[in-house]
């Protein structure tokens, strides 16, 4: 039968045909093939070919070539679409925030915000959309300690208008940031070239595979990479280009990758290192499993999807799929069952079998192991640490990046989900904020700024004036302000330094001043006015101070000098020398002139404020915060004045507000609480453990562990502060457990009281043991 | 839980003991049969409850303190009594009550007090302990000894049986108390001897109550 099929049929085979190839392209591209081990325990030599972001061959001897793509290069191998799930990435795409972890802090020491973020839905911390920030934004202030990936590498359906994602590229995974065993790999380079938003750039400048030039951040936002380098500028907007290290290619143009399959533990640090802020270096002991040989990744264990065990009890319940059950301190110490009633054998890699010797079981039932083996031990104040994230470590250049602020604070025992006191760090957040309706929106450090204007800047005014006096040449030494005992001078980054003034101050207490060779005298010392041959050299110095404070930035007039009676100032190219209708000074003097009034250069304002802050850590005072908040008030008015509705600031854990007056008042407010997160370590070796003293390490009047002082800290120079107990934060009542401590210093007592009427009850039973044994062997009846 | 089941049945199954015991005493009439027993329970317990029953009894153990601890040494007995009924209390109640077990203030007192119950049971065992001794005659009773033990044994027997098996759960008690204030038992150890601990309170408790029963109540004539 030879009978022609239809091409309806034949339609039919084409497309079974296409779907199953399709299908069996499917199955060879899928993640499981992807994913299969083969047993071996050693990682391949990744000699491995670049690919650029389109997917094409890295020539390094070519012009110009692109950067390497993550997504690409390593694509092949490696399902990056699966990676992309991981813990590092997911953090605005996962429904499973899990137990709380460190927030994202954002830092603005001029308006004294320090707001926590998280696109995890964290207790006490903001949501980065509610505020406004795109992920460019959240990137641009972030990226320094992020892995690339997830929110730096958005769908394009998701950049806003105002970001620049089509100049800097996205902020791919940086694979090489973890899994490069290579010592070149660069944390601060990273850094670097995400400041400049080379973010296409980054992976490759920070792996030591080439050199990046150029900075993203100073091209028009029309370039695109294709644009190639900038012809008319190759010094300032400078395209980014690479010039790859071409001796770690082959003549087939395959790279080198040094892989490291398990991550050194120098790159989990770098973003994850916390130490005490006042600690030396040498003097800082690493946690006692590091000591031991393990690294951060044996515990904190992930497959391809990157979905890490981050070890805390209950991890488990929020992570199905993860195997975190094994990898809690119990599990692996104790060992135990696991939920599916699976025995985990305790002593994995070693683990030591702790006896816990004369701790009760409440102990075990109530407390996180962490709160006996973990973090500082408990003392009168909390310890102030630096974290990588919060406080900008592990970032070197020539530019200082680590930060003062935030504090952060621990340990603090809080409850954690399983009711279990667990040690946390903490942080006192700080912003303004508008209250509307009893809802807090914290306002972005731009919209106080462009509220507040000079008010956040009242060193300017010195500042300023210090770099007028700084170029003139004849000055011959550094020019200072003489304020209040303090001696005022510009330091690096354009602030002010305050060292004590140990001079004699005549009144005016303010006054201008030169140190050459570690001597202070005043920029111009008096003089005889009268006498021309005396006064020549003087008046000319006065000539070049006034000429060169005349271009001062912001000057509200004419920079004039007083002394005596007389009033100097500059007209035309000359010092005019008039007679002075207004207080006679005794020494030289300088004001500003406008209107025919002379101003102080230094406001009253600005001398208070200046007084206050410098040589603090402190950004902000009272009288700073009063006005803002005023100036909130009138430049941005809070829509339906209905009563409650106002601007208030956060510090220090009080909400500072307005009172009718007009005053500044303080109060205390949810909105001010801390945020924290719990800690995992440095985990002390046994022997350093809370408890290896006795129970009196916690139980006693006044121990530090329950009665310790949590003392709230911010940007804001103020006594306003929030102190809470220790006690507060476990939501332990301090009455009974101060009782039960006392209970602790007769306990010894009690101990010698039972061992006594044990020995004498134990002698007169023994007694009448060896009585009824004797009568009933019959030796009693024989003797008697 | 299991503690929990097990306390729940023994005092209920003692005090059913005791009573019915009491019951087919005063109403021979009733035989082996139950049914007249909860309404003579009823009644029989709003009886203690009125206040000459109280009199009276509080006048019967004044009478056996003033017997057995002269003077001075009631304070003893009265500490021992004090000290234990608080113990047993609060030990018991959160033991059944409380997933959590005892926390707190009552924790607390019931850790001091077991240092005035320690010390007040030595010395009235130093007081006693020649009172409670075997003699020849009780020796010989172990011989017909059967269950149910309470009927076969003389109250003397009994009282002493129940004297020194009180004791020896105190002493019990004071070594797992003690034992767990002590770093030398690790905390599986220490876990084991809160059980124990608890198991010998029970003990103490179930003997103080057939004491009681033996010691104050009216004794009923066995038919």
């Amino acid at each position: 039968m030879n009978q022609m099929q239809p091409p309806r049929m034949k339609n039919r085979s084409v497309l079974l045909l296409i779907f199953i190839l399709s299908v069996i392209e499917a199955w060879a591209s899928s993640p499981q093939k992807k994913l299969a081990w083969d047993g071996s325990r050693i990682t391949p030599v990744h000699q491995i070919p670049l690919k650029d972001e389109l997917n094409q061959l890295i020539v390094p001897t070519e012009s110009y070539p692109l950067p390497f793509s993550s997504r690409a290069t390593c694509e092949p191998c490696h399902d990056y679409k699966v990676i992309q799930q991981g813990l590092h990435f997911n953090e605005a795409t996962s429904t499973k925030p899990g137990r709380a972890g460190e927030p994202w802090i954002w830092v603005d020491e001029k308006t004294g915000t320090l707001l926590p973020l998280s696109y995890r839905n964290w207790k006490g911390i903001w949501n980065p959309k509610d505020l406004g920030l795109t992920p460019w934004d959240f990137t641009l202030l972030f990226a320094r300690h992020m892995t690339g990936g997830g929110i730096a590498e958005p769908e394009d359906k998701d950049m806003t208008p105002a970001s620049r994602w089509n100049v800097s590229g996205k902020l791919e995974i940086n694979c090489m940031g973890c899994h490069n065993a290579s010592q070149v790999q660069s944390h601060s380079e990273w850094a670097k070239q995400v400041l400049r938003e080379n973010f296409r750039w980054a992976a490759t400048a920070a792996s030591g595979m080439g050199e990046v030039g150029g900075m993203s951040s100073r091209l028009k936002g029309t370039w695109d990479v294709f644009d190639g380098p900038n012809p008319d500028d190759s010094e300032w907007a400078a395209a980014p280009s690479v010039r790859y290290n071409k001796n770690l290619f082959d003549s087939k143009h395959r790279a080198l990758f040094d892989i490291a399959y398990k991550p050194e533990d120098s790159r989990c640090l770098a973003c994850h290192s916390a130490a005490p802020a006042e600690m030396k270096k040498f003097n800082f002991d690493e946690d006692v499993h590091s000591a031991a040989g393990l690294k951060c990744v044996a515990c904190h264990r992930n497959d391809l999807g990157h979905a890490m065990v981050r070890g805390y009890e209950g991890e488990a319940e929020d992570n199905p799929a993860l195997p975190a059950e094994g990898f809690t301190c119990a599990a692996c110490h104790l060992g135990g069952k696991s939920s599916i009633r699976q025995t985990i054998l305790p002593g994995r890699l070693g683990a030591p079998y702790p006896l816990h010797k004369g701790f009760p079981e409440v102990h075990f039932e109530r407390l996180a192991c962490t709160v006996c083996h973990s973090g500082p031990m408990p003392a009168k104040e909390t310890v102030r640490v630096r974290t990588s994230r919060a406080n900008r470590l592990g970032i070197y250049g020539v530019a200082q990046w680590a930060t003062g602020l935030p504090a952060i604070l621990e340990p603090v025992y809080i409850r954690d989900k399983n009711k279990k006191l667990t040690p946390h760090r903490l942080m006192w957040p700080a912003y303004w904020a508008e209250l509307k309706e009893e809802k807090m929106s914290p306002l972005k450090p731009e919209e106080v700024l462009a509220a507040a204007g000079d008010i956040l800047s009242p060193e300017k005014t010195v500042t300023r004036i210090l770099t007028a006096l700084f170029n003139i040449p004849e000055l011959n030494g550094t020019p200072l302000l003489i304020m209040d005992g303090k001696a005022y001078e510009l330091n690096v980054d354009g602030g002010l330094d305050a060292s004590p003034y140990l001079g004699v101050t005549n009144k005016p207490d303010l006054f201008w001043a030169v140190k050459k060779s570690g001597k202070i005298t005043r920029l111009v010392p008096g003089f005889n006015p009268d006498v021309p041959e005396a006064a020549a050299e003087a008046e000319a110095l006065i000539q070049k101070i006034l000429e060169a404070l005349k271009n001062t930035e912001a000057a509200p007039g004419q920079p004039v000098c007083v002394y005596k009676n007389l009033l100097y100032r500059i007209v035309e190219t000359y010092v005019d020398k008039s007679e002075f209708k207004g207080e006679s000074q005794s020494q030289p003097q300088f004001f500003w002139l406008k209107d025919d009034q002379t101003q102080p250069f230094v406001t009253n304002f600005a001398r208070r404020t200046i007084g206050q802050l410098t040589g603090t850590e402190q950004t902000l005072t009272e009288g700073q915060a009063e006005l803002i908040l005023k100036s909130l008030r009138e430049k941005r008015p809070v829509n339906e004045a209905k009563d409650g509705n106002e601007y208030v600031y956060i510090s220090s854990g009080k909400l500072f507000r307005l009172d009718q007056n007009d005053k500044l008042e303080a109060k205390n407010d949810d909105a001010a609480k801390p945020v924290a997160w719990p800690l995992a370590h440095q985990v002390r070796p046994a022997r350093q453990s809370l408890g290896v003293n006795g129970c009196t390490d916690c139980h006693k009047a006044g121990s530090s562990f329950f009665f310790g002082k949590v003392t709230g800290t911010g940007p804001l120079e103020t006594k306003n502060v929030l102190v809470r107990s220790a006690s507060s934060f476990m939501g332990l009542t301090k009455p009974y457990y101060f009782l039960f401590g006392l209970s602790f210093t007769v306990r010894p007592v009690l101990k010698w009281i039972l061992f006594a009427a044990a020995i004498v009850i134990g002698s007169i039973l023994f007694l009448v043991f060896l009585l009824a044994l004797g009568r009933l062997s019959g030796l009693i009846d024989k003797r008697s | 839980m299991l503690f929990t089941i097990i306390t729940v049945l023994a005092v209920l199954g003692l005090s059913y003991r005791l009573t019915s015991l009491r019951f087919r005493a005063k109403t021979p009439a009733a035989g082996k049969k139950a049914a007249g027993y909860f309404p003579w329970l009823w009644s029989w317990m709003k009886s203690i409850l009125k206040k000459e029953t109280f009199q009276k009894g509080r006048s019967v153990v004044s009478d056996w303190i003033k017997n057995y601890y002269p003077g001075w040494t009631k304070w003893v007995f009265l500490a021992l009594a004090a000290s234990f009924v608080y113990q047993a209390a609060s030990g018991l109640l959160f033991a059944i009550f409380s997933p959590r077990g005892m926390f707190g203030v009552p924790l607390l007192v019931h850790v001091s007090l077991g240092g005035l119950f320690a010390v007040s049971l030595a010395f009235a065992l130093i007081w006693r302990a020649r009172d409670y001794r075997l003699d020849r005659q009780e020796a010989a009773a172990f011989e017909s000894m059967a269950c149910p033990v309470f009927k076969n044994l003389s109250k003397s027997l009994i009282r002493k049986f129940l004297f020194w098996a009180f004791a020896a759960a105190g002493l019990c008690l004071m070594i797992t108390a003690l034992g767990s204030m002590v770093p030398f038992f690790s905390f599986n150890a220490q876990k084991a001897m809160i059980v124990v601990h608890r198991y010998c309170a029970l003990v103490a408790l179930l003997t103080a109550l057939t004491f009681l029963d033996t010691a104050f109540l009216p004794q009923p004539q066995a038919k």
